[in-house]
């Protein structure tokens, strides 16, 4: 199987297997206790039908959005995730390469494993980071101040990840950060020589924006999940958020926000967006999908803040129905993760490229020349 | 497969596979006829979907509870189930010492393998006893008085095993109690040696609350289903409940209440608590789940009683649905009868405390620091 071969998200996903070490496959793929969540989060978007119009001349689509103060070529864009250098050696500058080409907003992580200041040399589209408050205050303020000169262009804050979800996966797997050997991991690494290979000729890995900061950054030798509970601060709250907002005083997300309740106290310090979220299945089993809330939210703050649906995007078409029910755009993790992984800066061309390419079909076979004649009208949920 | 390989329920439902001999592990995993209300019993869970709040500093989280006047450090305990000895010799003294290190409440059913007398030697932290109701009133009589001068807290009358459910997987493997070898059973006994060996040596198998009353307390072999329909009074009603109630003078639970009506009447009689069960989808196949049926439970009689949520839990989330709901607590058997065969009580202990991480996990996900933070509002029923 080759990147050629990769025609949508399973294909990419099975390629990523093929070319990872299982542990670092399974953190990629895996949700939290029993994936409930993370299934349901492609599968909600199955419960609703879309109703085409026809004979309405589509010779020409418009797919561009504004969303973060940026119009972008297609109304999705990948999701900020941790650490692509475990994925493929290039990390990072793969797939900021890789977005600016296709012309959507390039996302990077308070974990990521190359710098903010090397992104924003690589990539001159529009970049957003995603930022992590940590118990040492001091890292936030560092992080946001480096964004802005480096000419980030929003920014924002998670708030689903104050204690880290249960991955059951990564316990059975024994994944770590740097990926450590361990007898039962060992023939995993030996199956996969390329990754291996690549892994030990490059650079030594870093959470490059933190490094500096905390001497975990180097060498953590621990799971994320340790991570996350030691360094992440639970006592977080609005105050904190608010002092975020002020303090980068530009286009600002929440990311994981999942209540009318909080996307209304969104409103209210200043957010320019809110994404709806659960991260992708990683945290709290059992909680709602984002597709199954969307309406809820933006029937109640759709006119005031920028609303942006992140989780369980497989299809063009899970993104022409939340546009539907009045998401301004996507944005998806796991699938670009996968093509990273499968094909580095070309593996991350090909999936935008496909998703690019099934959302212009699927608005021509809906009738629609551009993003704003998506609307609930033309969904129907199937009882 | 170790016990520090389980890492949720399915984990120790599997270790226990391996360690029990295969009647008693199905006695444990069975459930009446098509076990389609076993099984509904915990996917009803995932018809309803969490909705967090964030931000709202989630540092510290009060896991406690208060039911039938007890303060519990977790808002779930081990529900009583019968027969303990048999899944590992230490039986109840193994799971009473672990719920009493985790300072929640024990469940002793009427057939226990260690006398109340024991367990309250044992133990200090809150206790329940299971009743069930026998034809012999002597019995009836004697087993109360006992539990009374045992100093346990809470009674629980089981109202939902007039007779016995169909248990068709005891049909197969021959369970009976205590275990009698056959041909057909022989095999799974001889491959699971330690279990024998253990049986055989750690002291005598007895049903203590019983043996001086019927002769199925002490030796002949007999099954639950034949014991529930041979032993316990069918014509059991409401009067019997309500007079059982008022000689206990304390608190009073009826165990396997499903209809509004009868909780209302629950209330009525003078009861303090209902357990909304089905009896782990092991007696009425094709019931209704405890989760489902909670709210319009909890709607009539919620601001009267405590009203438990029994059945299905295999999560921490599920907890925080059923406590959301309004349920007071919640609790389960299976939840820690697996970790019990696996391991005994650091089993047990195993099994409460990841439970217990999983609920405090779960509150600090939705943003909830306190279990009466916990309501509707953050729910959502799918539409189907």
């Amino acid at each position: 199987m080759r990147l050629k071969d990769c025609h949508n998200f399973e294909d990419f996903r099975k390629l990523a297997k093929k070319k990872l070490p299982s542990p670092i496959f399974h953190y990629i793929d895996g949700g939290s206790d029993d994936e409930v969540t993370l299934n349901r989060n492609t599968s909600s978007f199955n419960d609703y039908d879309l109703v085409p119009s026809v004979l309405n001349d589509v010779s020409n689509t418009d797919m561009s959005t504004t969303v973060l103060g940026e119009k972008i070529d297609f109304p999705l864009f990948p999701a900020a995730t941790a650490m692509h250098r475990l994925y493929h050696h290039e990390g990072e500058r793969a797939s900021a390469k890789a977005v600016e080409k296709m012309g959507t907003i390039f996302g990077t992580s308070t974990m990521g494993t190359v710098s903010i200041e090397e992104i924003a040399k690589i990539n001159k589209g529009p970049k957003l980071f995603q930022l992590y408050i940590h118990k040492d205050r001091g890292l936030t303020d560092n992080l946001l101040e480096r964004c802005r000169e480096a000419g980030f262009n929003s920014m924002c804050l998670t708030v689903d990840t104050v204690v880290a979800g249960n991955r059951e996966r990564d316990r059975r797997t024994g994944f770590t950060t740097p990926p450590k050997l361990t007898l039962g991991s060992l023939l995993s690494f030996a199956l996969h020589p390329g990754w291996t290979i690549n892994n030990l000729i490059h650079e030594k890995f870093k959470l490059a924006n933190i490094v500096h900061m905390t001497q975990k950054g180097t060498s953590i030798d621990k799971s994320v999940i340790d991570y996350i509970n030691e360094q992440f601060d639970p006592a977080m709250n609005w105050k904190d958020a608010e002092y975020c907002v002020k303090k980068w005083n530009g286009p600002f997300a929440l990311k994981g926000v999942m209540s009318v309740e909080d996307a209304k106290k969104a409103i209210d310090i200043g957010c320019t967006a809110v994404m709806i979220s659960n991260h992708g299945g990683r945290q709290l089993d059992g909680s709602r999908a984002p597709f199954d809330q969307l309406a809820e939210i933006v029937d109640a703050v759709g006119d005031k803040i920028e609303v942006i649906l992140d989780g369980g995007v497989r299809r063009g078409t899970h993104v022409l129905k939340a546009l539907c029910l009045g998401a301004k755009a996507c944005s998806f993790g796991k699938g670009y993760l996968f093509a990273l992984a499968a094909g580095g800066q070309k593996g991350v061309e090909k999936i935008l490229e496909n998703m690019k390419a099934e959302i212009n079909r699927d608005m021509k076979l809906m009738g629609c020349k551009n993003v704003g004649e998506l609307n609930s009208l033309k969904l129907i949920h199937r009882k | 497969m170790k016990i520090k390989d389980c890492h949720n329920f399915s984990d120790f439902r599997k270790l226990a596979k391996k360690k029990l001999p295969s009647p008693i592990f199905h006695y444990i995993d069975g459930a009446a006829d098509d076990e389609i209300t076993y099984n509904r019993n915990t996917n009803a869970y995932n018809d309803v979907d969490l909705v967090p709040n964030v931000l709202r500093g989630v540092e510290n989280i009060d896991l406690s509870t208060t039911i039938f006047g007890k303060k519990l450090d977790l808002p779930f305990y081990c529900a009583p189930t019968a027969l303990q000895r048999l899944f590992h010799y230490d039986g109840e003294r193994a799971v009473g010492k672990a719920a009493q290190k985790f300072k929640t409440m024990f469940g002793v059913s009427a057939l226990a393998t260690v006398s109340v007398e024991e367990i309250s030697s044992i133990i200090d932290t809150p206790k329940l006893f299971q009743f069930y109701f026998h034809k012999d009133r002597g019995l009836n009589d004697a087993v109360l008085e006992r539990v009374k001068a045992a100093k346990f807290d809470v009674m629980a009358l089981t109202v939902d095993t007039i007779t016995g459910g169909n248990r068709e997987r005891d049909l197969r493997t021959g369970f009976t109690s205590p275990p009698r070898l056959t041909l057909s059973s022989l095999y799974s006994f001889l491959t699971k040696p330690m279990w024998g060996i253990n049986y055989l040596t750690k002291g005598k198998f007895e049903l203590p609350h019983l043996q001086d009353h019927v002769s199925e307390g002490t030796d002949i072999a007999t099954s639950i289903g034949s014991y529930f329909s041979t032993m316990l009074d069918q014509s059991m009603n409401w009067n019997d409940a309500e007079k059982l109630c008022s000689k206990w003078g304390g608190h009073f639970a009826l165990k396997g209440v499903m209809s509004v009506e009868d909780a209302k009447r629950a209330v009525d009689i003078g009861c303090t608590g209902i357990m909304v069960s089905n009896h782990g989808g092991r007696q009425l196949d094709g019931s209704r789940s405890p989760f489902d049926q909670l709210a319009a439970i909890v709607d009539a009689v919620g601001d009267k009683i405590d009203v438990i949520c029994e059945g299905g839990i295999q999560r921490g989330t599920h907890m925080l649905k059923a406590l959301s709901i309004g349920a007071k607590a919640c609790s389960g058997g299976r939840l820690y009868l697996y970790a019990l065969a696996a391991a005994g009580q650091a089993g047990v202990e195993r099994a409460l405390n990841q439970y217990r991480e999983e609920i405090e996990r779960g509150m600090k996900l939705m943003g909830c620091t306190k279990i009466s933070d916990l309501n509707r509002n953050n729910l959502r029923f799918r539409k189907i």
